[in-house]
């Protein structure tokens, strides 16, 4: 680094400062002044007694609740069930009688019921009181009562017939409307057998047709083998003799005799635990001998079983339900109150919603194109018979319809001149296939006389008749012969005395030679075959002649089916109308006479 | 404590004790006495019983035995006519009526999982009472019943009739 040259000497004069004497004075000190004297002393109060301190109590536990009791009656002692009894109670006298019933020995004993199904007992609607709505909800499952009871069937119930039981047993109103087939009987049967056996009922009155008894019989002897069944029947002295057993907890009788017999069962005093009306259809009208003699029972219990609660209109349910529930129901109700008011009495299933598995029915329609004599017949007889009508005009009544309609019916079955059956003709040609495969066929008509024209045709299979004109004897003894005797491939039944109650699922064919008024009835008689403990499917064939009345009738039944569901939807009711008076003249393209004077 | 002198003994009866919570009543009572079938013979039901805070708080743990075994349970079986030959229950708690009755009473258990004090009666497991001066005579019994009626059903059965009273 390079040395740097020496500073210059300081030339500048130094400052003078002056100060005058006031600069000199010190300034005059400040002085603190200082109070010596304490300020008042403040006084803070301060309370010596507290306030009272809140106490909340918290009651203990200590007082136990009130406990409402209920006892229930104690159910009979159950003894195991006896050997069979007779199905018929006869005077020591007479001659023991049991037409059909099976051997005790026949009647195998049934394993226990499926545990997986569990079916409650609910109270109904109507039981209000809490004591006895709790001893329905307090019994154990159905399943167990019954296999706990060791009640024996011949064969496992289903479950939808064990909901059949559990809605009966505590109903003193109730209408098993099941559709045909299902087991309505059995159902019933087995609802009474659990009543009688837990002692809530030991007086029991069964009314059916004169037809069933025989029926009835067979199946309380099958599905309720150890109790005794009177069946009412003979002359009076006799009747009087069957009413008053005292010890037998079943009676059965037909409608008639609960129709004869009316002033008797008063004289007597009998009274009833339970009423139970089968094919209850025939009280449907109010004013009926048969519906005032019914009505008339004293009883506790009223069950109404029917397939068809509604045949024609809605006064049928409410004429039902003048015996079910007397008052419950009136005419003037709409069809969705009658449903709402109905709906916890009536338990309705039809087979498409309850047995998936059941063998399947097939239906047909078989055109039949009559012969030529036939047609000419046909043709003259209508044309005759509309002109009549027409001649008549206001005079034609519906009775002179119906007599036409009747006439050509039967002409279409055979020619009234010749002979001649186009139907025959091709029931035979069915009837060597049905034959031949050994199978077995039912074949319905109207008329007695067409039956009788076709068992003289038919003889080579066996035919056999089923109709009202046989003695009950008679007809035990033709359903024998049917059921056990393979020549015998052929039953000719009329609707009226073979539509209801046989059980016939033997049988796997199915004949409507011609056709009944009203649907309901056709589908019963189908129903002899196809129910439970059907084999195999069932084949349904319609005969229908083509190009005539029965053709004609044929679409206003289908018409009318499907338009009839509304009545009683609610309590799922069957749909079942038949013709009416309207209908009828209709068919000729004729107004009946009382719309034609309004108009 | 009840006396057993009060009631008729029947050695195929069987009580079955419970009890339901509602959030809007609280706790009720239910004992249904039922022969060997299954079938009812009586029934008692309890009016609610319903804790507050405070006593839960008060009761602490103590409260569901306090609760059940003395409130309900003890007023429940005094009210029976009929000395069962068990008395059974679903809720651990209502074993606490034990010093409070002379019947036995034991507990009626899921049988899975499995506990050791338990031993398996048809379709569940029984824990079953100290052994008492009447022994195990119950046992006999109460196999025929489990042969006929699942031992946890009645319990829904009860529960099913404290509903229905309390729409009633």
């Amino acid at each position: 680094m390079e040395a740097q040259p020496p500073l210059a000497p300081h030339t500048t004069p130094s400052p003078v400062r002056t100060w005058s004497a006031a600069d000199l004075l010190l300034p005059a000190p400040r002085v603190h002044r200082f109070d010596p004297r304490l300020p008042a002393a403040a006084v803070l109060s301060l309370p010596v007694v507290a306030a009272r301190p809140v106490v909340s109590r918290v009651p203990l536990l200590e007082r136990p609740p009130l406990v409402r009791s209920f006892r229930f009656p104690q159910v009979a002692a159950l003894p195991a069930p006896a050997p069979r009894p007779t199905a018929r109670m006869d005077p020591p006298t007479a001659r023991v009688d049991r037409p059909g019933a099976p051997a005790a020995a026949a009647v195998p004993a049934a394993a226990p019921l499926a545990r997986a199904t569990r079916t409650r007992i609910a109270p109904p609607r109507d039981v209000v009181k809490l004591a006895e709505r709790f001893f329905f909800l307090l019994q154990p499952d159905l399943e167990t009562i019954l296999d706990t009871s060791r009640l024996e069937f011949p064969r496992p119930p289903f479950p939808f017939q064990l909901d059949g039981m559990a809605f009966l047993v505590p109903r003193h109103s109730a209408v098993l409307a099941d559709e045909m087939g299902l087991g309505k009987s059995m159902q019933a049967i087995s609802a009474i057998r659990l009543l009688v056996r837990s002692g809530q009922a030991r007086r029991v009155l069964v009314v059916c047709p004169k037809g069933l008894v025989s029926n009835w019989a067979r199946e309380l002897a099958d599905w309720a083998p150890e109790l005794l069944v009177a069946v009412i029947e003979g002359d009076p002295a006799r009747r009087r003799w069957q009413w008053s057993l005292a010890d037998v907890p079943v009676k059965l009788a037909n409608y008639e005799v609960v129709v004869r017999d009316r002033d008797l069962v008063a004289e007597l005093g009998l009274s009833f635990d339970l009423v139970a009306l089968d094919e209850a259809q025939r009280i449907k009208n109010r004013s009926s001998q048969t519906s005032q003699a019914v009505r008339a029972l004293r009883r506790g219990r009223s069950w109404a079983l029917t397939g068809t609660p509604v045949e024609n209109s809605a006064d049928d349910i409410v004429g039902l339900f003048e015996f079910v529930a007397p008052g419950h129901l009136h005419e003037r109700m709409s069809p969705r109150a009658l449903g709402a008011a109905a709906a916890d009495h009536v338990l309705r299933r039809t087979k498409d919603r309850v047995l998936k598995d059941m063998p399947p029915r097939l239906d047909r329609d078989a055109g039949v194109e009559l012969t030529s004599q036939q047609r000419e017949t046909y043709r003259l007889a209508e044309e005759e018979g509309v002109l009549r009508l027409a001649g008549m005009g206001r005079e034609a009544t519906i009775q002179h319809v119906f007599e036409l309609v009747l006439r050509l019916k039967q002409i279409c079955n055979f020619d009234t001149h010749s002979g001649e059956s186009a139907k025959l003709e091709r029931l035979e040609a069915e009837l060597e296939e049905v034959r031949a495969s050994g199978r077995k066929a039912l074949v319905f008509s109207q008329w007695v006389e067409t039956l009788g024209r076709l068992r003289g045709r038919l003889d080579r299979f066996g035919a056999l008749e089923y109709h009202g004109g046989l003695s009950t004897q008679a007809r035990d003894e033709t359903i024998r012969r049917f059921r056990h005797d393979r020549h015998h491939s052929v039953l000719l039944l009329s609707y009226g005395a073979g539509a209801v109650g046989l059980n016939l699922q033997f049988s796997q064919y199915v004949f409507l030679f011609d056709r009944w008024w009203n649907p309901a009835v056709e589908d019963q008689a189908i129903n002899r075959a196809h129910r439970i403990g059907a084999a195999g499917a069932v084949t349904v064939t319609r005969f229908l002649a083509l190009d005539t009345i029965e053709e004609r009738i044929d679409a206003v039944l289908r018409r009318k089916r499907d338009l009839s569901a509304t009545i009683l939807s609610e309590a799922g009711t069957p749909e079942a109308s038949g013709l009416t008076v309207d209908d009828l003249f209709a068919l000729f393209r004729l107004t009946p006479p009382t719309r034609a004077a309004a108009a | 404590m009840q006396q057993a002198g009060d009631q008729r003994p029947d050695a195929t009866a069987f009580g079955f004790l419970t009890a339901v919570e509602t959030p809007a009543h609280g706790c009720l009572g239910g004992y249904l006495l039922v022969d060997v079938c299954g079938r009812p013979l009586e029934f008692h039901c309890t009016t609610p019983v319903k804790v507050s805070r405070a006593q839960q708080i008060l009761y602490g743990a103590a409260l569901p035995a306090h609760l059940h075994g003395r409130q309900l349970g003890a007023a429940l079986l005094a009210e029976g006519t009929v000395e069962p030959a068990l008395v059974l229950t679903d809720i651990e708690a209502m074993l606490h009526v034990r010093p409070h009755t002379l019947l036995p009473v034991a507990l009626v258990a899921a049988v899975e999982p499995r506990r050791p004090d338990a031993v398996a009666l048809g379709a569940a497991a029984i824990v079953p009472p100290p052994t008492a001066p009447g022994g195990d005579r119950w046992r006999g019994a109460l196999e025929s019943l489990a042969a006929a009626v699942d031992l946890h059903e009645p319990f829904a059965r009860i529960r099913a009739a404290i509903e229905e009273a309390q729409r009633h």
